[in-house]
C-alpha cells in the first residue's frame, strides 16, 4: 500500500491544474519525486511541492496507491484525471473536472464538487458525499458522447445538465437535480431520488428513473403504462419522439 | 538577395521530364536560376528526393471552414496524426495550433508546409462573403494562395443565360472575379444552389432551375464559354450535379461529354471536374450501391479535354463542407449529425456536416476504394490531381497516408483485408495491382497543377520558376515504396527541407520561418461599353435585392497580402 | 463639404451600410438613413465627454500621463500577471480583435467577448446542433413567414424589419409586409408584438417547452402534447405549427429571450433541431439577432485564429475553451484573475456585483473612447478612436457577412488596434529584458 497525503499550504484563487495528480503518476514515486511534479498555475508551471505539503508512506503499484487530500481543494482542478486504478480521497470541496476521463479506480469526495465531475468517464467509481454542480458525467463541448462507463454516486444534490450526452455507465443522485438531467443521452442509467426539471430531453436510449417530483415534463414523451423496479411502480414514458428515441423514463 | 545552392538533390520534376536524377539546384532572389556564385549558402540534399513544392488545387481552408471550426470545438484536441494535429502551444516561431479536420489558420499554414506543400487553392469563395476568405488567407502563414469564386447558381448569371447575353455574362464574371479577388470560375451543383433557396434541388443536367428557366447544362456551357472568352488561367472547375447519389456516375460522364465541344483558349484542359470519387457511384440505392469508377475512368481514358481530382476518403472523422446545400441537409438527416447551412442571397448555398468514415461500413469502404480506383485506372497521370477535398474526404494531413495507398498494393491489401464481403463485392480495387512511382506522384501533387492553373512558375523546378522546393528524407534508388510504405509515409509527413521563395521554412519536419505568402487573383479586361451595360443591370440587383451596397461589395485592397494580379484580355 | 455615402453604421448587428454622412471641418454635421440608435452613435461623438488623455491611477486618482508611460505601466501589469482576463472587444474592428488575441496568446491570458452576457449560448447551441442559417437577403427576397422569438427589433434593431425582414420587398416578395405573416413569441406584448399578425405569449422560462412541442407536432407526434404547454393552449400551438409547415420560407429570428432565459443554450439548440425538422416540410432557417455591431466579428476572428468563438484560455500556450469555466463572468465570480484588460465594453455597468467587486480589486487596463463605470475601477486608461467613425476596419453583420467600416473624420486619438500593437511590443520588450 502506498499512501500520499496532500494538503494545501495556503488557499489559492488562481486554480491549480492538477491533471498530473493521480495514482498512475504517483505510484512508486518518492516524496521528492512527487514534489517535483509540475502543475499549471495560471500561465506558468510550478512544482507540486510549492503548493502542497506532501507526505508519502510506502511504495506500491498503481492499484494499491491511495491519495488523500486534507482540507479544501476548491481551486484545484482535474484531480484524478485519466486515472486507471488506485484511490483518491478528498476531505474538502473540490474544483472542476474531478475524475475527468477516469478509467478505473475510486474517488471519494467528502465535500462538494464543482462542475464536470466525472466528465468523459469510462470506468471506475466516484462517490460524492456532498453536492455536485453542473454537467456531472457529461462530455466536452460538441462531443456526441459524455460518460461511457463507470459509476457516479452523489449523496447530495446536483445542478443542471446531469449526465448530458451519457452513452453508458450509471449515475445515482440521492438528492435533487436542476434543469435538463439526462439530456441527449444515448445509453446508460440515471437514478434520481429527489426532484428534477425537464428530464431526458432528446434521449435516444438509456434509462432514467426519477423518484421525486418532475417539473415541466417535455412534450416529447409517450406514456406507455407502468413498469416495476425494485417493488416500486412507476409511470413509464418512452421517447424522445423527436429523435426516434427508445429511452425509458420512469417517474412516480 | 540571397543565393542558395542545393547540392546532390535527387530531382523528380515531371514538367522537365526529370525522373530521379541527382543534380544541383541554384536559387537566387527567390527564384530558380541556372547558376549561383561561390557565396551561395549550401544545402546538401544528400541524394534525397527533391520535388517542387506541392500544390493543393482544391482544399477548403479559408471561409466556409470557419463554420466547421465553430460547430466542432471537439475537433480542437483531436490528435490522430501526431506532429500534424492536435493542440500545440505557441513557440518563439509559431502561433498556437489546434485541430485536426478544421485546424486554425496558423496550423493550416505550418502543416501544409511540413508536408512540403507551398501553394493552396481555396475550393469555393461565395462572392458576397469573399472578404472573409481573404481575411483568413492573411492569417495562413507561408503558403501562396488563390481561390475559386462561385458562379453556378448566381441570379445575374442565370438571367444573362436565359436572356442570351453572352457578352454581358462575360463582363459580369470578370467583375465578380475582381470583386471577390478570385482566380477562377467555380460551379457547384449548377442551378441547385438556387433550387435549395426553396429547399429543393435539381435532379440532373436538364432539370430546369425553378423561376429562372435555365438548365444546369446551359449554366455549364455558358460559363465555360465565358471562361474561354476571358482567357482565364484555369478552366471552369465543376462539382457535378447529383453528388453523393448512387447512380450519379452517369451524370458525371454526361457532364464531361458536354465539354467535348468547348475549345480551351489556353494551353490547358477545357474542364476540371472535382472530387470525382463522390460522383462515381453506381447502383440505384444504398442497398445496391457499388463503384462507378471503372465507367468514369473508361471515359476519361478516351478523353483529352479534361482533368479531375480525386476527393479520396480517409477513414476516421471528417467534416463535409460544400456549396452543395441539399447534399449537406440530406447527410445530416441520414447520419443524425449536426447541420449548418448558409444560403447566400442571389448567389449560392452551402452546408457543413461532420461525419465519420468507417472501414466497417460497406458504403464507406467502397467510397475509399473508388478514389483509388480512379487514380489507378486512369492511365495518364497528367489528368489526375490528388486531393481528399480536405476536409470532406479527410484532413490534408493524411496525404502521406493516402500516398501509401497509391504506391503500394501491399498496403492497400492490408486495409482491404478488414472489409466485409459485401464491401469487396462492390469494388474493383482488389483486382488492381498498379502502383504509382514517385514520378507519377509528383505529377498528381505538383506538376499537373502547373498547367491546369496556368501557373508556369509553380509545380516545377525550371529556371525562372519560384524556388518553392520540398526535399524528403527518401533515397529514391534505395527504397521500395511498395514494401517500405511506412518510411514513405514518414518522409512525406515532415519534409527534410521545405523552401518557399528560396527561404527555408521547414527543416527536419519543424517550422523554421513563417514568411507571408502571396495571393493570386485574376483581373479580366472587358470592353468598357459592355462593362457599363452590365453595371446597369447589377445596379438594379443591388438596389432592389441585395442587402449590401454595391460600393461596399468589392474586396478592398487592404485585405490582400502580397497580391499578384493576373491580367487577362477578354475576346469580344 | 464631403458627403460620404454608403458608410457603415457601427452600432448594432444590423450593420446598415447605406448611411450618408456629411462632414464639415472634420465634424459630422448631417446623417441620413441611420435609425435612432445609429444616429445617437454618430451624434454622440459630439455630445459625450471623451477620455482626453491616457491616465494612470495614482493614490486613488486617475491622473493624465504620456502615452509611453501608460503603455509601460500597462505592459508591466500584464507581464507580472499569472492570470489576466482580457474582455470586451466587440465594439471594435476585427483587426483589433486579431491583435488582442495575439496579445492574450503571448501573455497566457483568458480572452472573452461580450457574447458572454449575450449570444454566447448561441455558440453553444451551434456546437450541439449546427447553425441552419442564411444571409439576410434570403429573408428579404423569399421569406413569407417571419417569426421573432424573444427579441424586440422595434427597439433593438430599428431598421431590421424595413431592410431585411417584415417590411422589406424583394424578388419573390414584392408585396412586402402584405405578402408575409409576422409572428412574435414572447413573454410580454412588446412593441414588435403589436405589429405582428400573430402573437403567442408564453410563460417565463418555458421556451424549450414550446419549441419541443412544435417539434413533436412537426414530426407528426401531436399525440404526446398535453392540453397546455408553456402557458399556451394546444390548439394555438397546432395552429402555429401549421403556419410554419405550410410556409414557403420560414425564418426565425431569435434574441435574448431565447439565449438568456431558463435553460439558455438548450433553447437555441432545440430551435436548430426544430428548423431541421421543419425543412422536411418547407424551407426554414434561423438567424440570431446579434446586439453589438461586431460581436459576430469577434466570434469569426477568434474561431479562425484559435478554433473557438469566445472564452479562450491561453494559460497553457494553446487555446482551451469551456464556457462555464473560461468565460469572463466565470473567472470573475470565482475571483481568479489577478489583472484585467477591458476594451470596447463596459463590465462595470453590465456585470454582476460580485464580478465588478473583484474587478475593483485587481489592476485593470481600459481602452475606450468614452469614460464609463469601468473607468471608475480602471488603473491604466487609454483613450481610443471611435471605430467606424474615426478609424476604419472590418465588422461582421449578424448573418456573418463582413463589411469594411470607413474612417469618416480625423482624430487625435490612437486606434485601439494601434494601442494593442504597442502594448504587445512593450510586453515583448519587457519579457526579453527579464
Amino acid at each position: 500500500m502506498q499512501v500520499v497525503k496532500l494538503s494545501l499550504k495556503e488557499a489559492n484563487k488562481i486554480p491549480i491544474e492538477a491533471d498530473n495528480i493521480n495514482p498512475d503518476n504517483f505510484a512508486g514515486k518518492t516524496e521528492e519525486e512527487i514534489k517535483a511534479i509540475l502543475v499549471w498555475y495560471g500561465n506558468g508551471q510550478y512544482p507540486l511541492g510549492d503548493f502542497f505539503n506532501i507526505k508519502v508512506e510506502g511504495s506500491d503499484s498503481v492499484e494499491n496507491t491511495k491519495l488523500v487530500f486534507e482540507g479544501d481543494v476548491s481551486r484545484v482542478k482535474r484531480i484524478g484525471q485519466n486515472m486507471s486504478a488506485g484511490e483518491i480521497e478528498i476531505n474538502g470541496n473540490v474544483d472542476m473536472h474531478c475524475g475527468f476521463g477516469m478509467r478505473g479506480g475510486k474517488i471519494v469526495i467528502n465535500g462538494d464538487a464543482d462542475s464536470w465531475l466525472g466528465c468523459e468517464m469510462t470506468g471506475g467509481e466516484i462517490i460524492l458525499n456532498g453536492n455536485a454542480s453542473y454537467y456531472v458525467g457529461s462530455g466536452y463541448r460538441g462531443e456526441a458522447c459524455g460518460m461511457r462507463g463507470g459509476k457516479i454516486t452523489i449523496n447530495g444534490n446536483a445542478r443542471d445538465y446531469l449526465g448530458e450526452h451519457m452513452c453508458g455507465g450509471e449515475i445515482l443522485v440521492k438528492g435533487s437535480v436542476g434543469l435538463l438531467p439526462a439530456i441527449s443521452n444515448n445509453g446508460g442509467k440515471i437514478i434520481i431520488e429527489g426532484n428534477a426539471t425537464m428530464p431526458a430531453s432528446e434521449m435516444k436510449s438509456g434509462t432514467v428513473i426519477i423518484k421525486g417530483e418532475v417539473s415541466d415534463l417535455l412534450p416529447s414523451y409517450k406514456e406507455e403504462g407502468t413498469e416495476e423496479v425494485e417493488e416500486v411502480i412507476y409511470r413509464k414514458f418512452v421517447g424522445d419522439v423527436n429523435v426516434g428515441g427508445k429511452g425509458v423514463l420512469l417517474i412516480k | 538577395m540571397s543565393e542558395i545552392l542545393i547540392k546532390n538533390a535527387n530531382v523528380c520534376d515531371p514538367a522537365q521530364g526529370i525522373n530521379c536524377e541527382t543534380m544541383d539546384i541554384c536559387i537566387k532572389d527567390g527564384k530558380i536560376v541556372e547558376s549561383v556564385s561561390a557565396n551561395a549558402k549550401v544545402i546538401d540534399a544528400e541524394g534525397r528526393l527533391t520535388m517542387a513544392g506541392g500544390f493543393d488545387g482544391h482544399t477548403h481552408s479559408a471561409g466556409k471552414i470557419n463554420v466547421g471550426r465553430f460547430i466542432n470545438p471537439n475537433d480542437a484536441r483531436k490528435n490522430p496524426v501526431p506532429g500534424l494535429s492536435g493542440q500545440v502551444a505557441r513557440t518563439e516561431k509559431t502561433r498556437a495550433q489546434v485541430g485536426y479536420n478544421t485546424p486554425n489558420t496558423y496550423a493550416i499554414g505550418y502543416r501544409y508546409a511540413k508536408l512540403g506543400y507551398t501553394t493552396i487553392c481555396e475550393a469555393a469563395i461565395p462572392l458576397l462573403a469573399a472578404r472573409h476568405t481573404h481575411e483568413e488567407f492573411k492569417e495562413i502563414p507561408i503558403l501562396d494562395k488563390m481561390g475559386l469564386s462561385l458562379f453556378g447558381s448566381n441570379w445575374q448569371v442565370m438571367e444573362y443565360i436565359r436572356d442570351k447575353e453572352p457578352e454581358k455574362l462575360a463582363a459580369y464574371v470578370a467583375w465578380g472575379l475582381k470583386a471577390s479577388r478570385g482566380y477562377g470560375v467555380k460551379i457547384v451543383n449548377p442551378g441547385g444552389g438556387e433550387a435549395w433557396g426553396w429547399g429543393k434541388n435539381v435532379s440532373g443536367l436538364y432539370d430546369p432551375v425553378p423561376n429562372f428557366d435555365v438548365t444546369p447544362a446551359e449554366i455549364l456551357m455558358s460559363l465555360a464559354e465565358v471562361n474561354e472568352r476571358l482567357q482565364l488561367p484555369h478552366s471552369v472547375h465543376v462539382h457535378c450535379n447529383n453528388l453523393g447519389k448512387p447512380g450519379n456516375y452517369a451524370t458525371t460522364i454526361e457532364t464531361m461529354k458536354l465539354f467535348e465541344k468547348i475549345k480551351p483558349s489556353r494551353d490547358r484542359q477545357a474542364l476540371h471536374v472535382t472530387h470525382v470519387q463522390f460522383n462515381a457511384y453506381a447502383g440505384t440505392s444504398w442497398r445496391d450501391f457499388e463503384t462507378g469508377a471503372p465507367m468514369v475512368a473508361d471515359y476519361v481514358n478516351g478523353a483529352d479535354h479534361l482533368t479531375f481530382d480525386l476527393g479520396q476518403v480517409i477513414f476516421g472523422p471528417a467534416v463535409t463542407m460544400t456549396a452543395d446545400g441539399p447534399v449537406e441537409y440530406a447527410n445530416a438527416r441520414m447520419l443524425h449529425e449536426k447541420w449548418s447551412n448558409q444560403d447566400v442571397e442571389l448567389e449560392d448555398a452551402s452546408g457543413v456536416v461532420p461525419l465519420f468514415y468507417s472501414p466497417k461500413s460497406f458504403v464507406n469502404a467502397v467510397q475509399w476504394a473508388i478514389g483509388l480506383e480512379l487514380a489507378l485506372l486512369v492511365k495518364d497521370p497528367w489528368k489526375v490531381m490528388f486531393t481528399t477535398d480536405s476536409p470532406n474526404g479527410g484532413s490534408f494531413v493524411n496525404y502521406p497516408e493516402a500516398f501509401t495507398y497509391l504506391m503500394s498494393a501491399k498496403r492497400r491489401e492490408e486495409v482491404i483485408s478488414s472489409f466485409s464481403k459485401m464491401a469487396l463485392d462492390r469494388m474493383v480495387l482488389p483486382g488492381i495491382d498498379r502502383e504509382l512511382d514517385f514520378y507519377e506522384l509528383a505529377i498528381m501533387t505538383r506538376s499537373a497543377q502547373s498547367k491546369m492553373y496556368s501557373r508556369p512558375e509553380k509545380g516545377n523546378l525550371k529556371p525562372g520558376s519560384d524556388a518553392d522546393i520540398a526535399i524528403y528524407d527518401i533515397l529514391p534508388g534505395k527504397i521500395d515504396p511498395s514494401t517500405e510504405y511506412a518510411k514513405v509515409k514518414k518522409a512525406f509527413s515532415g519534409a527534410a527541407y521545405t523552401l518557399k521563395n528560396g527561404e527555408i521554412v521547414v527543416k527536419d519536419g519543424e517550422i523554421e520561418a513563417t514568411p507571408k505568402g502571396k495571393i493570386y487573383w485574376v483581373n479580366a479586361k472587358v470592353p468598357s461599353a459592355i462593362d457599363s451595360a452590365m453595371q446597369k443591370d447589377i445596379d438594379i440587383k443591388f438596389r432592389k435585392y441585395y442587402t449590401v451596397s454595391k460600393a461596399n461589395y468589392m474586396v478592398e485592397d487592404a485585405y490582400l497580402q502580397k497580391p499578384v494580379e493576373i491580367a487577362t484580355e477578354g475576346v469580344f | 463639404m464631403p458627403v460620404i455615402k454608403d458608410a457603415v453604421c457601427s452600432l448594432c448587428g444590423s450593420l446598415c451600410d447605406d448611411i450618408t454622412v456629411t462632414v464639415e471641418n472634420n465634424k459630422i454635421t448631417k446623417i441620413e438613413n441611420a435609425c435612432i440608435l445609429g444616429h445617437s452613435k454618430f451624434v454622440g461623438m459630439l455630445e459625450h465627454d471623451r477620455i482626453e488623455t491616457p491616465m494612470i491611477r495614482k493614490d486613488g486618482e486617475l491622473v493624465p500621463v504620456s502615452y509611453e508611460e501608460a503603455i509601460e505601466a500597462a505592459a508591466k501589469i500584464l507581464v507580472n500577471s499569472k492570470r489576466t482576463l482580457s474582455y470586451g472587444w466587440c465594439s471594435t474592428s476585427c483587426e483589433t480583435v486579431s491583435g488582442a488575441i495575439q496579445l492574450a496568446e503571448e501573455t497566457g491570458s483568458v480572452i472573452d467577448s461580450t457574447a458572454n452576457v449575450c449570444h454566447g449560448p448561441t455558440a453553444l447551441a451551434a456546437q450541439e446542433k449546427g447553425s441552419p442559417s442564411a444571409t439576410l437577403g434570403e429573408i428579404k427576397n423569399r421569406a413569407d413567414v417571419i417569426l421573432f422569438w424573444g427579441c424586440n427589433p422595434v427597439h433593438a434593431h430599428p431598421r431590421h424589419m424595413v431592410r431585411y425582414s417584415s417590411f422589406s420587398k424583394g424578388f419573390f416578395t414584392e408585396k412586402g409586409r402584405r405578402g408575409r405573416k409576422m409572428i412574435v413569441v414572447d413573454v410580454r406584448k412588446t412593441d414588435t408584438a403589436k405589429l405582428s399578425d400573430k402573437y403567442v405569449e408564453i410563460e417565463q422560462g418555458s421556451d424549450l417547452l414550446l419549441v419541443t412541442a412544435l417539434r413533436s407536432i412537426v414530426n407528426g407526434r401531436e399525440d404526446v402534447i398535453p392540453e397546455t404547454i408553456a402557458g399556451v393552449p394546444k390548439a394555438e400551438i397546432l395552429e402555429l405549427a401549421e403556419i410554419l409547415k405550410n410556409a414557403k420560407f420560414v425564418c426565425i429570428f431569435f434574441g435574448m429571450g431565447v439565449t438568456q432565459s431558463r435553460s439558455k443554450y438548450k433553447n437555441g439548440d432545440a430551435m436548430s433541431s426544430l428548423i431541421s425538422d421543419l425543412n422536411q416540410h418547407t424551407k426554414a432557417v434561423m438567424i440570431g439577432m446579434r446586439g453589438h455591431y461586431n460581436v459576430t466579428g469577434f466570434g469569426q476572428v477568434a474561431t479562425w485564429e484559435t478554433g473557438f468563438p469566445m472564452a479562450i484560455d491561453f494559460a497553457r500556450g494553446y487555446p482551451y475553451y469551456n464556457p462555464g469555466e473560461t468565460g469572463a463572468n466565470d473567472l470573475l465570480v470565482r475571483e481568479e484573475p489577478d489583472a484585467a484588460i477591458i476594451a470596447a465594453a463596459d463590465p462595470g455597468a453590465h456585470f454582476p456585483q460580485k464580478a465588478v467587486r473583484h474587478l475593483a480589486r485587481i489592476p485593470v487596463i481600459q481602452i475606450d473612447p468614452y469614460p464609463n463605470p469601468t473607468t471608475e475601477i480602471a488603473d491604466v486608461v487609454f483613450p481610443a478612436a471611435v471605430v467606424g467613425i474615426e478609424a476604419e476596419g472590418t465588422a461582421y453583420r449578424m448573418d456573418a457577412i463582413s463589411l469594411r467600416m470607413k474612417k469618416l473624420i480625423d482624430s487625435k486619438f490612437k486606434t485601439d488596434e494601434e494601442i494593442v500593437k504597442d502594448l504587445t511590443e512593450k510586453v515583448r520588450e519587457l519579457k526579453r529584458g527579464a
